[in-house]
């Protein structure tokens, strides 16, 4: 948080969980009490493989999935207990964009048309008045206006994706939370909106939680990086404190996995085994069944999440969680081998 | 094992619209050498899944033309082949994989039933010997319970898993040539690193040549020999890959290197930004 303050959003021991068909049967944890804050303007990357719950614990701020324990806290309320009125106000101000642009833009409507709309519905700015803010909005993904009146499929994939940033943007959120934004465009259109994310971040101040599988823009763009695996956040750290430094054996498989844009690079690590699945996830330490430096405790017993020490922390402070407990930001471990 | 070279000259492919007629592959050649990965790199719409498919044979006749300088494996000539012809050498010669392994496997099938289809398809086995077959060729892929995965359906595979069925499906009857387009697109990035390790060592073992279809430039530079770069429908450079990332001569592909975001370094803002902007 530290150079984030004060922290906009705190998520604390989330868990989200789906019955599964049948009533009878166990229900699949998809997110095992996580642990986050994101600060003002704060890019936050929440990097994992598919199943890892990154997309349950993103749709589940906005309570689009129940969440079943935790608490989800922005502007000194609980949104996970919060009433339908608190929550339309919540959703004023975090605005939510998906990977596929088409399924958040009605087809039948023209851009403008669906700019409009989050304006007549949170009641902002008179009539008269709303034509403009639209306006500005597209100005401010860089789209031209001119194409507000077209319907989205007259659009480009990165075009589509930057109308859906502004109908985000046009009731002025605080954060964005962005499912895979960029999954489907091209290198040079996801380059784009990378882009754009953080120029947003500079005018208007607006923080981010950029969900997604692409290490390497990720790494362009996020602050703070958290680590998803089954359901569990494994590592927690500064962007450049993760990608220089990982500590968690996943986060170095993971890493180490990424085919490097350069011959002279050594090559792609496999990491051993399949990847859990989160209906039956090992015991223990979920990763413990594929880690390289796995220890005989580490099949039984759950390692706590630690702030580790010895490890070069970058921009390391002392800050208050909101719940009051003090730590050492930054970076924060959830492997025995940095409990000690 | 003498493998034979897939030779490609002057390929041209003009698709018929109601606007007009467009060439959308427009004098590409290359060779492509027995246990030498070729990357065929560029962004969507630069014609890359096209020539995969003029390749196998499987661009409809009505809609586009196919004009080739020389299209051959070997001594047969792939431009004067019928569908007959096709049928008997796709699969066998030479094979394929996509980006989404389900639209290649039927959902109501097992994977035993359809890896068992292709052997008996090609190589005359009896169901007994083909669906040893089809264990053992589960086995080099990497799998360790073969038996229980041919009873499985597709939908009860993960997107790797799925992947690697058609991978083996693929190199099933040893095939001359293997066109892999876009195979790990979809996939997470260890799912992708353990693909492409299988792939590219099967093929070194196999003797198969690998055309690889990716936009991915950093697996270009991980996985492939020689590279082409493709832009709307033209080969712009063409080079060993070490040499094209060291020293690459055409501008788009400077542009596209210059584009590609890695984990090894934040990119300072201000460089170069985007290919639009650039071209």
């Amino acid at each position: 948080m530290s150079r984030f303050s004060p922290t906009l959003l705190s998520i604390r021991k989330l868990v989200v969980q789906y019955a599964r068909a049948g009533g009878r049967k166990a229900p699949l944890i998809a997110v095992r009490g996580v642990s986050l804050d994101i600060g003002t303007g704060e890019i936050f990357g929440l990097v994992g493989e598919s199943g890892s719950g990154k997309t349950s614990l993103a749709l589940s701020i906005l309570q689009l999935v129940p969440v079943f324990s935790g608490a989800v806290l922005y502007r000194d309320q609980d949104l996970a207990t919060a009433e339908a009125q608190a929550l339309r106000t919540a959703r004023k101000s975090i605005q939510m964009i998906f990977q596929d642009p088409l399924a958040a833009l009605s087809p039948r409507r023209t851009i403008q048309q669906s700019l409009l709309e989050p304006l007549a519905h949170f009641g902002i700015g008179k009539p008269a008045e709303r034509l403009e803010q639209a306006i500005a909005a597209l100005e401010h993904v860089g789209l031209d206006p001119a194409l507000q009146g077209r319907y989205p499929h007259e659009l480009s994939g990165g075009q589509r994706q930057r109308a859906a940033l502004a109908r985000a943007l046009v009731s002025e959120p605080e954060l964005i939370i962005a499912d895979e934004p960029i999954a489907s465009l091209d290198v040079s259109a996801q380059a784009r909106i990378v882009d754009l994310m953080l120029d947003l971040r500079e005018r208007l101040g607006v923080a981010f939680l950029f969900v997604s599988h692409d290490l390497a823009v990720v790494r362009q763009v996020a602050d703070t990086v958290g680590v998803m695996y089954l359901g569990t956040q494994v590592e927690s750290a500064s962007a450049d404190d993760l990608f220089e430094q990982p500590a968690h054996p996943y986060t170095r498989s993971l890493l180490s996995a990424v085919a490097v844009p350069d011959p002279g690079q050594p090559a792609p690590l496999v990491t051993a085994g399949e990847p859990g699945s989160v209906l039956t996830p090992p015991a223990g330490c979920v990763f413990h069944t594929r880690c390289p430096d796995r220890m005989p405790s580490c099949a039984s017993i759950e390692p706590a999440e630690t702030w580790p020490q010895g490890l070069a922390v970058a921009n390391s402070q002392t800050a208050q969680y909101a719940h009051g407990e003090a730590a050492t930001l930054q970076r924060k471990v959830k492997c025995h081998l940095w409990n000690t | 094992m003498n493998r034979p070279t897939l030779s490609v000259r002057d390929l041209v492919v003009v698709v018929h619209g109601r606007e007009g007629s467009r060439r959308i592959v427009d004098g590409v050649g290359f060779d492509l050498a027995p246990a030498k990965v070729l990357g065929l790199v560029g962004e969507s719409g630069s014609g890359k899944s096209t020539i995969a498919k003029a390749l196998m044979g499987l661009l409809q006749a009505g809609l586009c033309t196919v004009q080739a300088g020389r299209m051959t494996l070997g001594q047969t000539n792939l431009a004067a082949l019928t569908e007959k012809g096709w049928q008997k050498l796709r699969g066998r010669e030479m094979s394929m994989i996509f980006q989404e392994p389900l639209t290649c496997l039927d959902p109501v099938f097992t994977v035993g039933q359809q890896l068992v289809a292709v052997l008996r398809r090609h190589r005359h086995l009896s169901r007994r010997e083909a669906r040893d077959a089809a264990a053992h060729l589960l086995g080099t892929i990497g799998f360790a319970d073969a038996l229980d995965l041919l009873a499985s359906y597709p939908h009860q595979l993960s997107g790797g898993m799925r992947q690697r069925i058609m991978l083996a499906m693929a190199m099933g009857c040893d095939p001359a040539v293997l066109i892999a387009d876009e195979p790990t697109s979809a996939l997470d990035v260890t799912t992708q690193a353990q693909v492409l390790m299988q792939l590219t060592a099967l093929g070194r073992e196999r003797q198969t040549a690998i055309l690889l279809i990716t936009h991915d430039l950093g697996v270009v530079a991980q996985y492939c020999d020689h590279a082409l770069v493709i832009r709307e429908g033209k080969i712009v450079e063409a080079a060993p890959v070490r040499k094209l990332f060291e020293a690459p001569t055409h501008p788009y592909t400077r542009s596209l290197l210059a584009a590609v975001p890695t984990i090894r370094a934040r990119r300072h803002r201000g460089s170069p930004r985007t290919l639009a902007d650039q071209l």
